[in-house]
């Protein structure tokens, strides 16, 4: 086709008023054709509502103890059996899920947003901003994660749902800031950024504008795989007694709760639904990363 | 390279003082202090006998002081007392990090015998039945938290077949403390963590290889004739493993202190499991080593990448 044909072709195409997808339109429409994602996208909205409608599913409550139904089998009544304390499990693992998501989805926000300011300094400045930032990044990497996270909450008592997601944002943002970093150091780079600075924008504006839009793909694919990450943090952190603490019900610690060879061998019902749950919540995550990442990125199609 | 080396060493000080001065600061932050904690508070003269100890102790002295006494001490290899254990840091931590140093590297072992040999077989045929149905294994064990992989292990193995132990680093009986028995107890824990970091090295192998071989050098070794093993052994795989020995040496410091959930699962005494131990009883001087020696044990860690790299791959020059 003729670049004439193909400017007459558009010039048709505006007469009938159809627009031209934007690159973000055609990045969701591919994601629609991914039934892999689709379909996590599914399940994933499936366990956010079953734990959000916990009420209105079951009638028993998930901190109610009783010690006389302590260590039931599954039965009618209790459709997952009751833990050593008498709590219905069933209940447990619904409203579990609960503090799980919240984590998961506030400390992705609260990840991301430092993310993308300290990095998107860092990027756009360079210079010695960049090397401050940098050096901070280096510094908190010697730190593993899970350590400093279990350090922290044993320090300081942290038994509150909140405070724990605070500590646990507030200490996994190199990773992102690096990634931001790194987009934004290229981009910095084109015209359209040149183009903004002589029109006079202020550096957020460029940031908020121009860089991030631009970098919008990356983010979000990264952004799933933190929430991925979050989910699965928390539950490892609970299975050493160091997440959400008991009677808070959270996927990690029922999971916690049935570590005893006993349990293990005797009880599965305690233990494997927590434990699908928390590995079905991270693979459909991880399933729709995946599908973003293809949406966004033709080119890594095979 | 000698250089090189002896440079980025040099390099490390600073960092090694942050380090430092974060532990140090972070264990002072924390609310109430060793002596208190240890003190009944119904005995007579409570404050005068906490004083007392305050001084004695030097923890009336100031920060820096007492900062540069710590280091000092920490430096000499006295660690401190671990008042909730009753022995001196140092006797605690030293066999944790021997324990911690065989699940690493037996970790990396099953990494190595697992990821890297799948990887290379998909990246052979691409798209075959074989590639797409490993990889899809691949995407779940990632997917699986290795926590949950390391109970599903402990299920199998060591509670329904008996043939592992699922607790502890170091058996019973006449057998106990020798290689084989570390080895035998450190087995359960280095699987869990091979298995999900196997399917990441995998897929990074095939990446890696596939790049390698869609390369000019790769079409111009097999048109010079060369068969196809030798092409693959000379010229693919060589170039194709740079990235994959990179991530090795990242990985050598990130597990031993990554391994601190499975240390506690396991029960097994490494130096996550004294950390988590400490941290439950704030026993403030043995988490204060503990998180130094990690700390320092990745540094040193992204030092061996960094040399491991030049090291494979001679286009990289360090001047």
């Amino acid at each position: 086709m003729s670049l004439n044909s193909v400017f007459a072709d558009s010039i048709e195409k505006n007469s009938t008023r159809r627009r031209t997808k934007s690159p973000n339109r055609l990045a969701f429409e591919r994601f629609m054709h991914n039934k892999l994602a689709l379909i996590s996208v599914i399940i994933l909205l499936l366990i956010t509502v079953m734990s959000i409608a916990a009420p209105l599913i079951t009638h028993q409550s998930a901190w109610q103890t009783s010690l006389m139904q302590t260590d039931l089998p599954p039965s009618s009544t209790h459709l997952l059996g009751t833990d050593s304390e008498g709590i219905d499990l069933f209940a447990r693992d619904l409203y579990g899920g609960r503090a799980d998501l919240l984590i998961g989805f506030v400390d992705t926000i609260i990840t991301m947003a430092i993310g993308i300011v300290l990095g998107g300094l860092a990027g756009y400045y360079s210079g010695w901003v960049d090397a401050v930032v940098m050096r901070i990044c280096d510094f908190m990497f010697n730190f593993p994660f899970i350590l400093l996270i279990i350090v922290i909450v044993a320090i300081f008592n942290v038994s509150n749902i909140w405070i724990l997601i605070l500590v646990m944002g507030f200490t996994s943002w190199p990773g992102i800031t690096r990634l931001v970093r790194g987009l934004f150091l290229t981009i910095r780079e084109s015209e359209y950024v040149l183009a903004a600075q002589i029109s006079g924008a202020s550096v957020w504006r460029i940031i908020f504008k121009h860089l991030l839009p631009n970098s919008l793909g990356p983010l979000v694919v990264n952004a799933t795989l933190l929430m991925a990450g979050m989910i699965g943090a928390e539950a490892a952190l609970a299975v050493v007694g160091f997440g959400v603490k008991p009677p808070s019900p959270s996927w990690g610690n029922i999971l916690a709760g049935a570590l005893n060879f006993l349990t293990l061998q005797t009880e599965p019902w305690v233990w494997v639904p927590p434990a699908a749950l928390i590995t079905l919540t991270i693979l459909c995550i991880n399933f729709i990363g995946d599908g973003l990442r293809d949406a966004f990125d033709p080119s890594f199609e095979k | 390279m000698g250089t090189y080396i002896l440079r980025r060493l040099l390099g490390m000080i600073p960092m090694l003082f942050a380090i430092t001065v974060f532990v140090f600061l972070m264990m002072h932050a924390a609310p109430g202090n060793a002596i208190e904690s240890m003190l009944n508070p119904r005995i007579k003269d409570m404050a005068a006998l906490q004083a007392q100890l305050i001084h004695q102790n030097g923890l009336d002295k100031p920060l820096p002081v007492q900062y540069v006494d710590w280091l000092g001490n920490f430096i000499r290899g006295d660690w401190g007392y671990s008042f909730a254990q009753g022995v001196p840091v140092r006797q605690l931590v030293l066999p944790a990090l021997g324990n911690t140093l065989i699940l690493a590297a037996l970790a990396e072992v099953f990494i190595l015998l697992i990821g890297v040999p799948l990887g290379i077989w998909q990246a052979r045929r691409p798209y075959s039945l074989f590639d797409t149905s490993t990889s899809i294994v691949n995407i779940i064990l990632f997917s699986i938290p290795y926590y949950i992989i390391a109970i599903f292990l402990i299920y199998f193995l060591a509670i329904k077949l008996h043939v592992f132990p699922s607790q502890n680093a170091v058996g019973t009986g006449p057998q106990a403390g020798s290689i084989v028995d570390h080895l035998y107890h450190a087995l359960l824990p280095a699987l869990s963590i091979a298995l999900a970091s196997s399917a990441v090295y995998s897929r990074y192998t095939r990446g890696s290889m596939l790049d390698v071989s869609r390369r000019d050098f790769t079409r111009t070794a097999r048109a010079k004739g060369l068969t196809e093993g030798v092409v693959f052994r000379k010229h693919v795989f060589r170039n194709g493993m740079i990235p994959i020995v990179t991530q090795l040496g990242f990985d050598i410091g990130s597990l031993a202190g990554g391994a601190v959930i499975l240390e506690g699962l396991f029960a097994y005494q490494g130096m996550g499991y004294i950390t988590l131990q400490a941290a439950t009883q704030r026993d403030y001087n043995v988490i204060m080593a503990t998180s130094l020696i990690i700390a320092i044990g990745v540094l040193l860690g992204n030092l061996i990448a960094d040399i491991l790299y030049a090291v494979v791959d001679p286009r990289i020059r360090y001047q």
